[in-house]
């Protein structure tokens, strides 16, 4: 494969890598919560897409917004159990019950939908877009679109809007916050159901990429622990930039040295970069959301 | 006077299991300013922070605390602030990494009611120029005085009936003690009532109406300020304090 082909490779990989993020991202940011359940909750979002395409006959522009709710649903279920502990920040806890969420999903998922691997196959997946010797699949050109889409919105929802007002507020100070009248609890559910809604619409619209599996998740939650802790936490253009960096330096060392290598390349890099710069690729911007 | 627009009787608060307040009854009236003051551990930070239901620590509250005749002491902090009950702390009250200008935004319409004032941004400018002057800094940017005024024009943005203001004067300059509690008094004559901690007792006396005075948290005296503020009790806390 030539160069360019890996540079598409890579791009569409770090855009996969980006959207998976997101969530993640946000939840660091403003509830400062890690979510050792995130990469069964991807895990999920696919299964719930693929069962609605293949089993249900549902048109896949509609399988997306159901595996949302579903990922969204199961996010707040997740924060109502862990509320309390979100209040004290008792991280501890909240790591242990977040990984546990991810095996007992693991398991249920396994009861239901069989421990065999799947194909999810889209209309967008199965057609390839050619420019000479290079290649994509439509999903891939989709996956790019909707990691922008998704993170310019975000982006835009914080920065400008009411709404983002309030949320970098709570992740800021959210004892302040609660002197502003804001009702931090349901703020903390409306990122917790975001977290789930993003990840599973990531599940649905990377999963066609690759045989999905009931067992899957752990791949995903440690490169978005690298690309959150990368881009600086809670930063959404940081993610961005470093969703986007992960998939380059990933083809790249795939195709130039050895894909055996690439995970423990990426935690390489990400060490050095947090004895270089603690904060991660924003370093400077304090904790909070931007 | 009119009704009391807050009232608490019998309010005890503890810190795990040690008691930090034992107050047995406390009112304030609209357009009333109510100084509260006592040496550093007196517990009138815990007073106004219980009456707002708040705490950066995690305190034990017991006790009916009424606003409007209403019992309240059992809302969330964020449901007593919509009712009118509003906090300033004491310490970190600006946003640090939002510009004045979104920190100066309400995160809730206050229902416009009889007594309820809610202000709107631009007034708050009107009140305090030096925000606007300053409104598209970020809060981390700001100085303790323009820090305060941020404080206080959040809290009239949500119409208060209640201000609670937990020592405001605190690392101000001179100038800027006179010019805030100046403020308060006008917003006392609109028919705001506030509940004023300070250690500046001698910048108190000149603006309230009533001084409490704390000590190890209990009530030792409470009188109009003009004729308690001789006694000699009210000058060892101010010596005390400034010691």
């Amino acid at each position: 494969m030539t160069f360019l082909q890996q540079i598409i490779n890579g791009i569409v990989l770090g855009h996969a890598y980006a959207l998976v993020a997101i969530g993640w991202t946000l939840l660091l940011g403003v509830a400062r919560l890690v979510n050792f359940g995130h990469g069964q909750m991807y895990m999920l979002g696919a299964f719930v897409s693929w069962w609605a395409v293949t089993k249900a006959g549902v048109p896949y522009g509609l399988a997306l917004p159901m595996a949302m709710v579903i990922g969204g649903l199961f996010g707040l279920v997740m924060q109502r159990i862990m509320l309390k502990a979100t209040f004290e920040q008792n991280l501890v806890s909240i790591m242990i019950m977040t990984l546990g969420f991810g095996y007992v999903l693991n398991g249920g998922a396994a009861m239901v939908f069989g421990s065999t691997g799947q194909i999810l196959e889209t209309a967008l997946s199965t057609r390839e877009i050619t420019l000479g010797e290079l290649w994509l699949t439509w999903q891939d050109a989709a996956i790019v679109v909707a990691a922008i889409a998704v993170f310019v919105s975000l982006k835009w929802i914080l920065d400008a809007s009411r709404v983002g007002r309030l949320v970098r507020m709570v992740a800021e100070d959210p004892k302040l916050a609660m002197l502003a009248g804001i009702n931090v609890r349901w703020v903390y559910y409306g990122v917790f159901a975001f977290e789930g809604a993003a990840v599973a619409f990531a599940g649905g619209m990377v999963a066609p990429r690759t045989p999905i599996l009931t067992s899957m998740g752990f791949d995903e939650v440690i490169m978005t622990f690298v690309v959150v802790v990368l881009g600086g936490i809670g930063s959404v253009k940081g993610s961005y930039v470093a969703g986007v960096a992960l998939g380059l330096f990933t083809a790249l060392f795939g195709a130039l040295v050895s894909p055996a290598y690439t995970t423990a390349a990426a935690f390489l890099v990400l060490i050095a970069v947090l004895v270089l710069r603690p904060g991660g690729m924003s370093a400077g911007s304090a904790a909070g959301v931007h | 006077m009119s009704a009391p627009v807050l009232e608490l009787k019998g309010l005890q608060v503890s810190y795990a299991g040690n008691r930090a307040l034992d107050l047995a009854g406390l009112a304030v009236a609209p357009g009333e300013v109510v100084g509260v003051v006592g040496a550093n551990g007196a517990g009138k930070s815990t007073l106004v922070n219980a009456v707002a239901g708040w705490s950066r620590g995690a305190p034990r509250v017991a006790g009916p605390i009424t606003l409007d005749g209403e019992r309240v002491d059992a809302w969330p902090t964020h449901q007593r602030v919509r009712a009118g009950l509003v906090l300033v702390p004491e310490g970190r009250v600006a946003f640090g990494r939002m510009t004045v200008e979104d920190n100066l935004s309400a995160a809730f319409a206050a229902p416009p009611a009889p007594g309820r004032r809610v202000y709107s941004r631009d007034e708050i400018y009107e009140l305090f120029p030096r925000l606007e002057e300053r409104r598209l800094h970020l809060g981390a940017q700001l100085s303790g005085g323009e820090r305060q005024m941020l404080g206080i024009g959040r809290a009239l943005m949500m119409g208060p009936r209640v201000l609670l203001l937990d020592e405001p004067s605190i690392g101000l300059a001179p100038k800027m003690v006179s010019q805030v509690l100046e403020t308060l008094r006008a917003l006392a004559r609109t028919g705001l009532a506030i509940l004023l901690v300070e250690q500046n007792v001698r910048a108190a006396i000149e603006v309230v109406d009533r001084l409490l005075l704390l000590e190890r948290g209990r009530k030792v005296l409470e009188g109009p300020a003009r004729e308690v503020g001789d006694d000699p009790r009210i000058a060892e806390a101010y010596l005390g304090a400034a010691a």
